[in-house]
C-alpha cells in the first residue's frame, strides 16, 4: 500500500497530446477512478503509472520516491485489464500462482495464499478450469485474484468491467470494492462508464483532453462540477440563462444562488441546472395566457418519471421528479418551472465577463 | 425571471455501445456454379495425377497408356528400386537433417524477434513483415551466387559442407514462418499477456518461455511444418551449390529411371501431405487455432 504521486506529467504520442500537464495526488488506500470520453488520456496516466509507457516530462513518486526509472516488473504494481489477460495454459489456480512463484514463494506459502484468494473472490468450484472454460466474469475474478495476490504496492484496473455484460457488471464493481477495501490496496480504476465510478470510488478524477478537469469525492462532484464539461459528463444537465445580480450571485428561474464563478453584477451567462433541481407547479386553466411551459413527454423510469417541458418556440427543459409526485402531471399540462428551494449552487457554463445591459 | 428565458437542454454524453453489427448477408453463388468450379479444380489437380501414377507405376509403354488399359501392369517394383537406391538413401538422411537444423535455425532468429517486436514494439510490424518477405523477392541464383562468393572468401570448408544448405533454408522460410508467428502471437493478444506478466514481477525472458511460446504452440509446430515441407522440396539452392539433396538427387535418379524417380516423387508428395494432415488434425484435436496459423 502506498501513497502515489503524479506530478506534471506531459506525454505525446506523434503529434497528437495524451496528457498535459497532468497532475493526480493518491493518497494509500484510496480508490480513484478516472473518468473520461475515449482518447482523454486516462488510460495512457494509467499505463504510465505503470511503467509501460514512459512520461515525456514530469515525475512519478511512490511514497515520495521518483520510480522513472523502474521498470514495470520492478514497481510492484497489480494490474487488470480489459481484455482478459488470463495466460491460456494456466488454470485459474496457476494463474493466481504465477506472480508467487516468479516471486520465488515457497510452495507453502504460495499455496495458502492462492487458496485464500480463490476464497475471497469466490472461485472454488472453477480453481482448476482454463480460461476458456470460464465465463468473462470469472476471468475477470481470476484476474483480480492474480493482481492482488503478489500484495503489490498498487492496484491499476484498466476497464476491467468494460466487456462484460450488465448484471455481472454491477455485482464485480461491488465485489472490487469489497476486495479493495479488504486488502486496503491504493487502486486507480479508469473507467467511461460514469455510474461504475460514481458507485465504487472514494474520488473520481474527470478527464478531458490530457487534462484533469475536476477530482472530488462522487457526490461533490455531481453537486458541484466546477465546469461546463465535468456538468455535461457526469448526468445530465439543463443549460438555463442566468443574470448576476448583487454580491456574484446568479438569478436561476426566479432564484438567486450562488454560482461555481461569481458574476459581475448585470452580467448574462448561462448555467447547468440538474433535471431533478427542477421543481414545477400547476398554473390553473384561466392563468393560461401566463403559463410559459408545457409537458410535452413524460416517461417512467422507475424511481423518477423525466417529463420534457417545452417554453415559448423550440426551447425544451429535463425535469425529473419522485415518480409519486410526477402522478400529478400529465401530458399537455401548463406549469411553471422554478429551481428547488433546497438548491443552493449552480454550475456557470458561460459567464459574461462585461455586462451588456447595465441596469439602473 | 424576464419573460425572454430560453433554456436548452444539454444532452448528456453519448452512452459508449456495442459498434453497429451490421447484419452482413453471405453471397452465395448457386449451388450448380458451385459445383462446376469445385469438379474444374478437382480436375486440374487430379489428372496429371492420375497422368504420373499412370506414368510411375503402370508398366505399359507410353504408347499404349489408352483409357481402355486403365487396370492392366500396374506394379510398384520401380518404386522399390528407387528407394533402395544408396545414392536415394543417403540424399533422403541429409534432407531429413537439413530439415531439422533448419527449423531449428529458423525458429532460434525469428521466434524471439516476433515475440519481442510483437509485445514490445508493435509499430515496428509492418518493417519486420516487409523483411521478412525478401527472401521472395530476391532469386535464388542472386541468393547462391552472392552468399557464395562472401563464404568462398571467408569460410570455404563451410561451402563445401552439405549443412551451407541450412542458412540459405532458413532464411527461405521467413515468409512462411514469420506469418504463422505473427499470427498465432497476434490470436493470444501477445502484449497484454506480456504486460500482465510484467506487472507481475516476471521477467523478459519468465514472459517469453512460461507464458507466451506454450501458448503459441500451434503456430510453432505449423512454422516447422511449413519449413519442413519447403525443404524438402527445394531444389534451386541445392542445385546451384551440387549438393545431394532429395530433390536433387531424385532429378538425378530420373535420367536413369524415369518411372522409378517418379515414383519416390509421388511417394514424397504423399507422404509431406499426409505429414501435414496429420500436424493440422493433432493441433485440431488439442483445440489449437490451426486457421491462424497459415496451414
Amino acid at each position: 500500500m502506498a501513497s502515489v504521486d503524479m506530478v506534471g506529467i506531459r506525454k505525446e504520442f506523434g503529434s497528437s497530446v495524451a496528457l498535459a500537464d497532468f497532475s493526480l495526488s493518491i493518497t494509500s488506500g484510496e480508490l480513484i477512478c478516472l473518468l473520461g470520453p475515449s482518447g482523454c488520456g486516462k488510460t495512457t496516466a494509467l499505463r504510465i503509472l505503470a511503467g509501460f509507457e514512459r512520461a515525456d516530462a514530469g515525475r512519478v513518486l511512490v511514497e515520495g520516491r521518483d520510480v522513472a526509472g523502474e521498470p514495470p516488473e520492478r514497481r510492484r504494481f497489480g494490474m487488470v485489464f480489459q481484455d482478459y489477460s488470463l495466460f491460456p495454459n494456466m488454470t485459474a489456480r496457476q494463474n493466481i500462482e504465477f506472480g508467487l512463484k516468479v516471486q520465488k514463494k515457497g510452495p507453502v506459502e504460495r499455496r495458502e495464499v492462492v487458496d485464500r484468494m480463490i476464497d475471497v473472490t469466490h472461485l472454488g468450484e472453477h480453481a482448476d478450469k482454463f480460461p476458456h472454460q470460464m465465463s468473462g466474469g470469472q476471468r475477470q475474478r481470476v484476474a483480480l485474484a492474480r493482481a492482488i495476490a503478489t500484495e503489490p504496492r498498487m492496484l491499476l484496473l484498466d476497464e476491467p468491467l468494460s466487456a462484460l455484460d450488465a448484471q455481472v457488471r454491477e455485482t464485480l464493481r461491488d465485489e472490487i470494492r469489497r476486495l479493495q477495501r479488504e486488502f486496503g490496496v491504493t487502486t486507480v480504476f479508469v473507467t467511461h462508464d460514469q455510474h461504475e465510478a460514481l458507485a465504487i470510488a472514494d474520488r473520481v478524477g474527470v478527464m478531458s483532453q490530457g487534462r484533469l478537469e475536476q477530482i472530488a469525492a462522487p457526490r461533490e462532484l455531481y453537486e458541484r462540477p466546477v465546469n461546463a464539461f465535468v456538468a455535461g459528463f457526469i448526468g445530465t444537465v439543463n443549460r438555463i440563462p442566468a443574470r448576476a445580480g448583487a454580491g456574484g450571485r446568479w438569478q436561476v428561474l426566479n432564484r438567486s444562488v450562488d454560482g461555481s464563478e461569481p458574476g459581475l453584477p448585470g452580467a448574462e451567462g448561462v448555467v447547468a441546472v440538474r433535471p431533478e433541481h427542477i421543481a414545477l407547479d400547476h398554473i390553473a386553466l384561466d392563468q393560461g395566457s401566463l403559463a410559459r411551459w408545457r409537458i410535452e413527454a413524460t416517461s417512467f423510469l422507475g424511481p423518477v418519471t423525466r417529463l420534457v417541458v417545452s417554453g415559448n418556440g423550440p426551447v425544451q427543459m429535463i425535469v425529473d421528479l419522485p415518480s409519486t409526485d410526477a402522478e400529478d402531471f400529465s401530458l399537455g399540462n401548463l406549469v411553471d418551472v422554478r429551481l428547488r428551494d433546497d438548491v443552493g449552487h449552480v454550475t456557470v457554463i458561460t459567464a459574461e465577463a462585461v455586462p451588456s445591459v447595465v441596469t439602473a | 425571471m424576464s419573460t425572454e428565458t430560453i433554456v436548452v437542454l444539454a444532452p448528456g454524453p453519448v452512452p459508449v455501445g456495442e459498434p453497429d453489427q451490421a447484419s452482413r448477408r453471405s453471397l452465395k453463388p448457386a449451388g450448380a456454379l458451385k459445383a462446376a468450379f469445385l469438379i474444374a479444380i478437382a480436375l486440374y489437380v487430379a489428372i496429371p495425377m492420375v497422368a504420373m501414377a499412370r506414368f510411375a507405376f503402370q508398366n505399359v509403354p507410353v504408347a499404349l497408356l489408352s483409357p481402355d488399359k486403365i487396370l492392366t501392369g500396374w506394379s510398384l517394383a520401380g518404386l522399390w528400386t528407387a528407394i533402395s537406391d544408396p545414392g536415394i538413401i543417403a540424399a533422403t538422411r541429409t534432407s531429413l537433417l537439413l530439415v531439422v537444423l533448419a527449423i531449428v535455425l529458423n525458429l532460434a532468429l525469428l521466434l524471439p524477434l516476433a515475440i519481442v517486436t510483437e509485445v514490445r514494439s508493435p509499430h515496428l510490424r509492418p518493417i519486420l513483415s516487409a523483411i521478412t518477405l525478401l527472401p521472395w523477392v530476391i532469386p535464388p541464383i542472386a541468393l547462391v551466387v552472392g552468399v557464395a562468393a562472401t563464404f568462398r572468401a571467408t569460410v570455404p570448408w563451410f561451402l563445401a559442407s552439405d549443412y551451407s544448405l541450412v542458412p540459405f533454408y532458413a532464411l527461405w522460410a521467413m515468409p512462411f514462418t514469420y506469418r504463422a508467428l505473427d499470427a498465432g502471437l497476434r490470436a493470444i493478444n501477445a502484449r497484454t499477456l506480456y504486460e500482465a506478466a510484467r506487472s507481475m514481477g516476471a521477467s523478459l525472458g519468465t514472459v517469453i518461455f512460461r507464458v507466451i511460446v506454450p501458448n503459441i504452440g500451434a503456430a510453432i509446430v505449423a512454422a516447422a511444418a511449413l519449413t519442413a515441407a519447403m525443404v524438402l522440396g527445394e531444389f534451386a539452392f541445392a542445385s546451384l551449390l551440387l549438393k545431394r539433396t532429395l530433390p536433387t538427387e531424385m532429378v538425378n535418379y530420373q535420367r536413369s529411371d524415369p518411372r522409378g524417380g517418379l515414383a519416390l516423387a509421388l511417394l514424397v508428395m504423399l507422404l509431406t501431405a499426409l505429414a501435414l494432415g496429420l500436424v493440422v488434425r493433432s493441433l485440431r484435436r488439442r483445440g489449437l487455432d490451426v486457421q491462424t496459423t497459415g496451414l
